[in-house]
């Protein structure tokens, strides 16, 4: 590995930041070069830092990291997000993976395989840690894949408040082009032909008041 | 707070206000009707006697040419007298004439003839008095009414009689005239009739009026009084509602300061462990048992820790919702139970406000304890749906059912979602045979329409739960 992989550590816990960071120092190959205490500094920092690797706690407060990973992968579709949570339940993982994770490893893992880890998603593969995979084969993804995502649902909303494209673009702040793909995957997810469906569906659903 | 009591005083009250005007009425009147029945009797007596007296004035006068004259001679004119008195009749056959001589013997009697020439000085009649001898004295003493009893022609019956007597000085002859009062009483007992009759009406009236009055005391009391209890229950119901949302809040809060401060520091430490692990190793130092001890001891810190906060407070059902969680709960008791479960989820999440999220997550909690201790189910079917503006949670096991007036092992439980179920003006249906348990809660859209677009979009702010208050 000649060329050293950036890394941005989002934790909004500082002594957790410190601490991985304190293990991560052993590897020369691997370099964290900014630190986010929630999903909103980090798309802010994105641009600037353009990281390898983007290590993404869950928990957090203002933006969780999946959707932040979600809000991350709009504007910058490359990159890599490897979830690093406390949380190692199937919800959790599959709600990740869906919004866009190239990764997920638990919190408790070893500083080893993290190492490996992070070297894996940067080299643009998937990397889950052995209980994650165990968990992740249990469960049917099938049916979760069906389920909107919290972008989805906020286009939809907007959408059934009346809003263009456009003017959802400007609202969230990504592009129309992104807004049109998330409006085509609403009506794949939830089976629906038209805008006027859509904005039934959402009114039906407490999305937006009457 | 209202009181029966009162209520029960308030009718005696009234009770008492009817007795008392009754008997003051009917007692006032009765005096007035006596008074007004007296004044009447004494009119209606006072016509008679003009009347009576002008009778004899007129019957005198009709003998006037026979008694001044002297064409006849006295006992030819007495018989004439006699004739005329005799044929004087009027008021059918009891107004007539009757003439007495100074000693009591009778002269003229119309109806009676057989009594013509007979003396009744010594009659008395059934009240004791000796009437022709005060009926001549009467006369004698310049005429004057008698009150006594006498049989009257046309009934023939014994009957109250009133009588004016004159006296002839000439030929020593008391001639009288009488009413018989029959329908004088007769009169005066129909108005009494009538008085009773206003008395009755007028018992009837305030007898009337009393039961309305207390009708309508004990229907305001009642409405009163189910409208109070309405709103206590109500308050009851909000109180519930506030302990039960204040009692989630404090372990939501728990659970947090669990997870995201003390669970956060313990991996830190675990990091600063394995940061010392790894400088040991390029030292090619031996890793010593001790710190593989801790490392070990405070991996089984941090499960116990989560453990803790995840029971008190599912961090999942704030950051993914409540299908999120009723799956990963399900998944649980599925690994704890080895009884099946199936969740069906919507295909949208964040619709309910974290109050709402927690009552159904803890229902379904709820449901399931219920089937791992009493259904000996193997499948549990858990739906979210959303039909017709209602947000459906269905629980269904195929267990061999509960008795759910049996308190004891549903009744606090199911009194409590009951009452959680109707603050968001929700539904509740079970139903329980031996074939398995349904129950269904039904939340009506507008308890949390535009909860998503008011709390998710706007702020983009993922976590719902508040910042502790």
């Amino acid at each position: 590995m000649s060329k050293t992989i950036k890394v941005l550590l989002v934790d909004d816990h500082p002594m957790v930041r410190d601490g991985i960071m304190s293990c991560l120092a052993f590897y020369d190959d691997v370099e964290v070069i900014g630190t986010a205490k929630n999903g909103i500094e980090a798309i802010a920092l994105i641009p600037t830092l353009a990281p390898n690797v983007i290590m993404m706690d869950i928990s957090m407060p203002e933006l969780n990291g999946i959707d932040a990973t979600e809000q991350i992968l709009e504007i910058s579709p490359h990159s890599k997000i490897l979830i690093f949570s406390m949380h190692d339940n199937a919800e959790y993982i599959t709600n990740a993976v869906q919004a866009g994770a190239s990764g997920y490893i638990l919190k408790n893992t070893d500083a080893e395989e993290v190492y490996q880890a992070i070297i894996q998603v940067a080299q643009g593969h998937q990397y889950f840690g052995e209980n994650i995979a165990k968990i992740l084969l249990t469960k049917h993804t099938s049916n979760t894949t069906a389920r909107l995502t919290t972008r989805e649902q906020t286009v939809l909303s907007f959408l059934a408040q009346g809003l263009s494209s456009k003017q959802i673009a400007e609202q969230t702040g990504i592009s129309v082009r992104t807004v049109d793909a998330h409006r085509r995957n609403i009506k794949a997810k939830l089976q629906l032909d038209t805008v006027a469906e859509m904005i039934r569906y959402a009114v039906e659903h407490g999305l937006v008041s009457r | 707070m209202f009181s029966f009591r009162y209520i029960w005083l308030i009718i005696v009250q009234v009770a008492v206000t009817a007795v008392f005007t009754y008997i003051l009425v009917t007692q006032q009147y009765r005096d007035l009707s006596e008074q007004n029945l007296a004044s009447l009797e004494t009119f209606l007596i006072e016509q008679k006697q003009r009347e009576l007296r002008n009778y004899t004035s007129l019957a005198v006068t009709a003998i006037d040419d026979v008694y001044y004259g002297n064409v006849l001679s006295e006992p030819e004119a007495k018989a004439h007298a006699a004739q005329t008195f005799t044929r004087m009749l009027y008021d059918g056959i009891d107004g007539y004439f009757f003439t007495y001589d100074q000693f009591g013997t009778n002269i003229v009697l119309p109806h009676q003839p057989e009594r013509i020439g007979k003396n009744f000085w010594e009659l008395t009649d059934p009240d004791g008095g000796k009437t022709i001898q005060i009926l001549i004295d009467l006369a004698q003493n310049g005429g004057g009414f008698h009150f006594y009893k006498w049989s009257q022609p046309s009934t023939e019956v014994i009957t109250d009689k009133l009588s004016y007597a004159t006296y002839l000085d000439k030929w020593n002859w008391m001639v009288g005239t009488g009413v018989y009062l029959d329908d004088v009483y007769a009169q005066l007992n129909k108005i009494q009739g009538e008085i009773d009759d206003q008395v009755q009406n007028t018992r009837l009236i305030i007898l009337a009026v009393a039961i309305t009055s207390i009708m309508l005391i004990l229907f305001v009391a009642v409405s009163i009084s189910v409208t109070q209890k309405q709103e206590n229950e109500a308050k009851v119901s909000a109180l519930g509602q506030k302990i039960i949302t204040s009692q989630e809040d404090e372990r939501r809060h728990i659970a947090r300061e669990l997870h995201d401060g003390i669970i956060q520091m313990l991996v830190s430490i675990k990091y600063s462990l394995s940061a010392t692990k790894m400088s040991l190793r390029h030292a090619l130092t031996e890793e010593p048992h001790s710190l593989t001890a801790a490392s070990a001891g405070l991996d089984l810190t941090i499960d116990e820790v989560r453990r803790i906060s995840h029971h008190l407070h599912p961090q999942i059902l704030d950051e993914l919702g409540l299908s999120a969680a009723i799956d990963a709960l399900a998944e649980e008791f599925s690994k704890r139970t080895h009884i099946a479960v199936t969740v069906n989820k919507l295909q949208v999440k964040k619709l309910l406000s974290p109050q709402l999220n927690t009552t159904l997550y803890r229902t379904v909690q709820e449901c399931l304890t219920n089937v791992e201790k009493h259904a000996q189910a193997s499948h549990v079917d858990i739906k979210l749906e959303m039909a017709q503006n209602w947000l459906a949670l269905k629980i269904h096991d195929n267990g061999k059912g509960f008795d759910y007036s049996d308190t004891e092992k549903f009744g606090i439980g199911l009194n409590n979602l009951q009452e959680r179920v109707d603050y968001y003006q929700g539904k509740i249906a079970i139903h329980s045979n031996n074939e398995g348990t349904r129950i269904e809660i039904k939340i009506p859209l507008s308890s949390f329409a535009k909860n998503f677009a008011t709390i998710d979009q706007h702020t983009d702010e993922p976590h719902t739960m508040g910042k502790p208050s």
